[in-house]
């Protein structure tokens, strides 16, 4: 899978995430559009209809990057209103948004914000942690354009919420890009894989026929154990360092299936050479080990 | 009926949640934006029940949660949090948080988790 490939994914993804969210406060007022990675050297705000209203919410733990979304401000308006159970004409033409317009666009955006965030842990496997969301005005695009920096990749698409043109902006650092191309490539070859442990369901379907949710290929993972440290300190790190984890060696380790805990079991050692693990508990269900499972 | 106080960053959520709580015959007695404001006017009003944003400003939902439980061990204190914070609701109600509400809600789900609070 390209670099380009992924993006787009991960951009479906959380746009797909954040409609989610606008249609909650305004049901069938909120039309996504196709997802496009933007070209290197240009920046996502570009050609962006103003006055705007811009929500931005960034990674935490010291990775660049984050989501943008831009609405014009009959946008925003329209959209408040929307949250308010108002018509839309009742605040139209408003010289600008009251205090608690504002505030209910804040909050829409900090919904969507963390459904983005959710999305993106789901295609990475890992926690996907984010800010505070900071929202602004523009008058100029120029002025929006100057308000954030780029990224070394980013996706935008457009969305249309209450019928006003918005964009929706995913600032992608690099260190995403690695994690997500291999992340999308094994789940590619899981459901390729003929013989491999996802035994073709994904490509049969369940047996009677009907579309089901059964036949999805998940990505499970295992989890031996983390640490934390300051940057600095893995940039440093030589060949040979030993990385100290927070789990001592006859602990049980975590399972976790498209980024979420799902069970805790035993590291094990199968036909000699293969890792497994076997299953002694299930995530909220009591523990049960007499009717343990392996997972190769 | 129940004292309330409700604390959330955004005055559009303060208001959501007041007029939810309102038409469901409590009373709201007061409102905080941020969890510095949280504890000082839990102290100060003493409610029966909080209702407590996860992500504000100056001071978070988690922290402030922690510091009201501290102050009063049988404070009755539901979590707001939006979607994907599902690890946070975990540690709240670790903590001591007697239920949770996923942001956007229905005042009727403000209202079951309220009830069920308080009995």
């Amino acid at each position: 899978m390209t670099t380009d490939e992924a993006l787009v994914k991960l951009g479906q993804s959380t746009t797909k995430a954040i409609c989610g969210v606008l249609e909650m406060f305004a049901p069938g007022q909120i039309t996504p559009g196709e997802v496009a990675v933007v070209a290197p050297g240009k920046h996502p705000l570009e050609g962006i209809p103003v006055p705007a209203v811009a929500t931005m919410v960034s990674y935490v733990d010291g990775v660049t990057g984050g989501y943008l979304f831009v609405m014009t401000a009959e946008g925003a308006r329209k959209l408040a209103a929307a949250m308010m159970g108002m018509e839309p004409d009742e605040t139209a033409g408003a010289p600008e948004l009251s205090e608690l317009e504002l505030s209910a666009v804040a909050e829409a955006m900090n919904q969507m914000m963390a459904s983005a965030a959710g999305a993106t842990t789901a295609v990475l496997g890992i926690e996907v942690e984010i800010g505070v969301p900071e929202t602004r005005s523009f008058m100029s695009t120029d002025a929006a354009i100057d308000a954030y920096a780029r990224t070394p990749h980013a996706t935008r698409a457009a969305v249309s919420v209450c019928g006003e043109p918005c964009r929706f902006v995913q600032l992608v650092p690099n260190a995403f890009v690695v994690r997500m191309t291999r992340a999308l490539d094994e789940a590619e070859y899981t459901t390729a894989d003929p013989g491999g442990a996802s035994g073709g369901a994904a490509r049969d379907g369940p047996r009677d026929g009907t579309p089901s949710l059964a036949g999805i290929s998940v990505r499970v993972c295992a989890e031996l154990g983390r640490a934390r440290m300051p940057s600095a300190g893995i940039v440093g790190l030589p060949a040979g360092a030993v990385v100290g984890l927070n789990r001592q060696a006859d602990e049980p380790i975590d399972l976790y299936v498209n980024g979420r805990p799902f069970a805790t079991g035993r590291l094990m050692v199968v036909d000699g050479s293969d890792w497994a693990v076997r299953i002694e508990s299930i995530v909220g269900q009591p523990e049960n080990v007499n009717q343990s499972k392996e997972v190769a | 009926m129940a004292r309330v106080l409700v604390v959330d960053d955004a005055a559009f959520m303060r208001k959501m949640v007041t007029d939810a709580l309102t038409r469901g015959g409590h009373e709201v007695v007061g409102e905080a934006g941020n969890g510095l404001e949280a504890i000082d006017r839990f102290q100060e009003l003493k409610p029966d029940l909080t209702t407590l944003d996860i992500t504000m400003p100056e001071k978070d939902g988690l922290t402030a949660l922690k510091e009201i439980i501290e102050l009063d061990p049988g404070a009755r204190v539901i979590m707001c949090s939006a979607l994907g914070q599902e690890s946070k609701v975990l540690e709240s109600i670790k903590l001591g948080a007697k239920d949770f509400v996923v942001k956007p809600f229905q005042a009727d789900r403000v209202l079951e988790a309220v009830g069920k609070a308080l009995g």
